[in-house]
């Protein structure tokens, strides 16, 4: 028993091999498990929403419309380099305000959450390994606490104008939420009239953008489509 | 009288005095930042529309700050205190634990002005610290595992080490490994799922393998001194610290049950959670039978009935975790008021109220006194915290389930929001309690190391 108590017995069992045999079953296997599926950088997110031609995308260009002049300002044309340049500024304030200490990115098989988030019959599935696979869910963003609803399927729930009046004060959309205002993520245009900054821009991209790539076109119009 | 010489030769005072006042600092600090967050959710905010006091990066300082501020400045400052006294050996060096106790603060002080000014911070719970901080804490833990790896080092050259030194050495190894692991491969060697599944060891084994051995290091260390007797049995001490050990690193996969992390690795989670509660159950057992025969200095003795009331929410924590881990618990709780009410327990009931336990036994002593200033604002401080925190971890739980039945229920998202508002205006009144009860120990803290001679002096001829 005696060695069992010395310094480098402990520092080599119970600090190496136990914590290396540990980490291989937790995360070692698993990383091996999901090493095929491709690593997805920002500009690729952003070809891919043109090239999909995802809700994602025609809501940055609906921003654009809307805000022409800001979005001229901070972002230029509509193309894939200043959509990666919203997805990226987006999330970056969306970790540093810590959206997600309260809305979590992932939906899981059970407690009816599939029927709850998204919309039921266009973009209701579960989370799934793939769709975390890019550089803008590294670390990822399940979170661990819900005060506000779930985002992962967020995408064509709400539209441009109710993102715009929820984060500016969300007592505008939800009476009774909890969640604070974000005035800072807007300025004044020349008309006195309130409008996105380069930050609110890219944080309604962001957030617009999470779970597009899940929205199917609904029902009926895939049955148009198929009868022509 | 060359006994305590002795002692003082061995231990520097003043970096104990340093970090346990600096950790005292930041607790009242982040318990402040949690109440202001809590008041966001009363919808009383008292500063809404200021970018820099926005809820979501006070949060962030809540619960960092928790993590470095108080937590690694309190144990390292007890650290100082009891490790050169069971091992009989000095620190490495005093000229570097000045250098590691200013690169802390330093740390911690940046932390709080890139999260809150910058708009820098890290999606890791519990390391919210911005990324390029984390090689500097990593670093410093390695400082860390020179500075206290000497003397256990030294010591178990002689023999044995003891109890504490076991906790103490496997944690100044894992410590390192966890912060580097948890902050920096999420963000640069993997990403997605496997990502998560790092990213969800790191929240669980800055607890697991930082502050829960270095904690029980310390209790094994100081509830025998205080109580002058031995722990009941050495083989249920052996017991509970290799089944730590071996099971505690694997817990991580749990915080992402139901995630899409391969199912194999969150059965192995839930397997590891449940078989720690036995561990616990064994160490747990050890303490209460030490206990035996001398229950009643519990009347008497605050430092020894902050460690038993933690030792005891450490159990409850403990138990109720090894229910709640289960798939089928996780279904109803899991994002819910439930996980904070828990988080709070065990970090504020039970490792909390240790250190505080802790500093309150040695801080008189690190002043030449006998006692604490006021017996009453050492009582008062005990029972608020003591109160304040199981109200909040019942009225948490008690929320946490109505908003897990309601979610499955799929009634409007409102709905859950509405029902959930009465715990939370109980939950910051509890908060009052819990911070009311902290400045009254810090009041007292401040008076015992500033009180004159004169003080000390009748004390202990009282207390003879």
């Amino acid at each position: 028993m005696g060695k069992m108590e010395r310094f480098s017995f402990v520092a080599l069992v119970a600090g190496i091999i136990f914590f290396l045999f540990a980490d291989f079953v937790s995360w070692a296997l698993p990383m091996f498990v999901l090493k095929d599926i491709p690593k997805k950088s920002v500009i690729d997110l952003a070809k891919e929403a043109k090239a999909k031609n995802t809700t994602a995308w025609s809501d940055f260009q609906k921003i654009a419309r809307a805000y022409p002049e800001q979005f001229k300002k901070y972002y230029g044309e509509v193309n894939e380099e200043s959509f990666a340049k919203a997805l990226s500024v987006g999330h970056r304030w969306y970790i540093a305000e810590g959206c997600w200490n309260c809305h979590s990115q992932m939906v899981r098989p059970v407690s009816n959450e599939t029927l709850r988030f998204g919309i039921p019959g266009v973009s209701n599935t579960v989370s799934y390994p793939s769709e975390y696979n890019n550089e803008l869910q590294a670390p990822v963003l399940w979170g661990t606490k819900r005060i506000g609803q779930d985002l992962i399927r967020e995408a064509a729930v709400h539209n441009l104008g109710w993102q715009v009046a929820h984060l500016y004060n969300p007592r505008n959309t939800s009476p009774g939420s909890v969640m604070p205002g974000y005035p800072w993520y807007f300025e004044k245009d020349e008309k006195g009239n309130i409008v996105p900054n380069e930050r609110g821009i890219g944080l309604l991209a962001y957030i617009m953008w999470l779970g597009s790539w899940e929205v199917k076109p609904p029902k009926d119009f895939r049955i148009e489509v198929a009868n022509k | 009288m060359s006994n305590t010489q002795e002692l003082k030769n061995l231990v520097n005072y003043g970096l104990v005095k340093a970090h346990v006042a600096m950790g005292l600092v930041f607790f009242i600090i982040v318990a402040l930042m949690g109440f202001l967050y809590s008041l966001q959710l009363d919808g009383i905010y008292p500063f809404p529309g200021i970018e820099f006091l926005s809820p979501g990066r006070v949060r962030m300082i809540h619960t960092a700050g928790a993590a470095y501020g108080f937590l690694v400045n309190m144990f390292t400052g007890l650290l100082y205190w009891a490790v050169p006294r069971f091992t009989g050996y000095r620190v490495l060096s005093d000229a570097l634990g000045w250098f590691m106790f200013w690169a802390l603060q330093a740390a911690v002080l940046i932390t709080v002005v890139a999260i809150l000014f910058l708009g820098m911070a890290d999606n890791v719970e519990w390391g919210e610290t911005p990324w390029w901080i984390d090689p500097i804490i990593v670093f410093w833990l390695l400082l860390h595992l020179i500075q206290f790896g000497a003397p256990l080092y030294k010591a178990s050259q002689r023999g044995p080490l003891y109890v504490s030194g076991w906790y103490i050495s496997a944690m100044l190894v894992w410590t390192p490994l966890v912060v580097f692991m948890g902050n920096l491969i999420p963000r640069f060697w993997s990403v997605g799922s496997g990502a998560g599944a790092v990213q969800s060891t790191f929240i669980h084994d800055l607890v697991g393998l930082y502050v829960t051995p270095v904690a029980w290091g310390l209790m094994y260390y100081f509830v025998p001194v205080i109580m002058k007797k031995p722990m009941w049995s050495h083989g249920l001490s052996l017991l509970g610290f290799w089944g730590l050990a071996f099971f505690y690193p694997m817990n991580g996969v749990h915080h992402f049950l139901w995630s899409p992390i391969p199912m194999f690795a969150q059965y192995s989670a839930v397997f590891a959670t449940v078989a720690v509660e036995f561990a616990v159950t064994s160490v747990l057992i050890n303490f209460m039978m030490t206990l035996r025969g001398s229950a009643e200095q519990l009347k008497y003795n605050v430092p020894l009935r902050y460690m038993y009331t933690g030792a005891i929410f450490y159990w409850i924590t403990c138990f109720q975790c090894a229910f709640h881990v289960t798939l089928t618990f996780q279904k109803i709780i899991h994002f819910t008021d439930w996980v904070t009410g828990h988080a709070h327990l065990i970090m504020f009931g039970t490792f909390g109220l240790w250190v505080l336990g802790m500093a309150e036994y040695i801080w008189p002593r690190l002043f030449g006194k006998e006692t604490m200033y006021s017996k009453g604002l050492s009582e008062g401080a005990y029972w608020l915290l003591g109160i304040g925190v199981f109200a909040m971890f019942v009225d948490l739980t008690a929320g946490g389930l109505v908003q897990g039945f309601d979610w499955i229920g799929l009634n409007p998202w409102i709905d859950s929001v509405n029902f959930s508002k009465p715990f939370w205006i109980f939950r910051s009144v509890a908060g009052i309690m819990m911070i009311t009860g902290l400045l009254m120990y810090a009041v007292n803290f401040y008076k015992t190391a500033t009180a004159g001679k004169s003080l000390s002096a009748e004390l202990k001829s009282q207390s003879v």
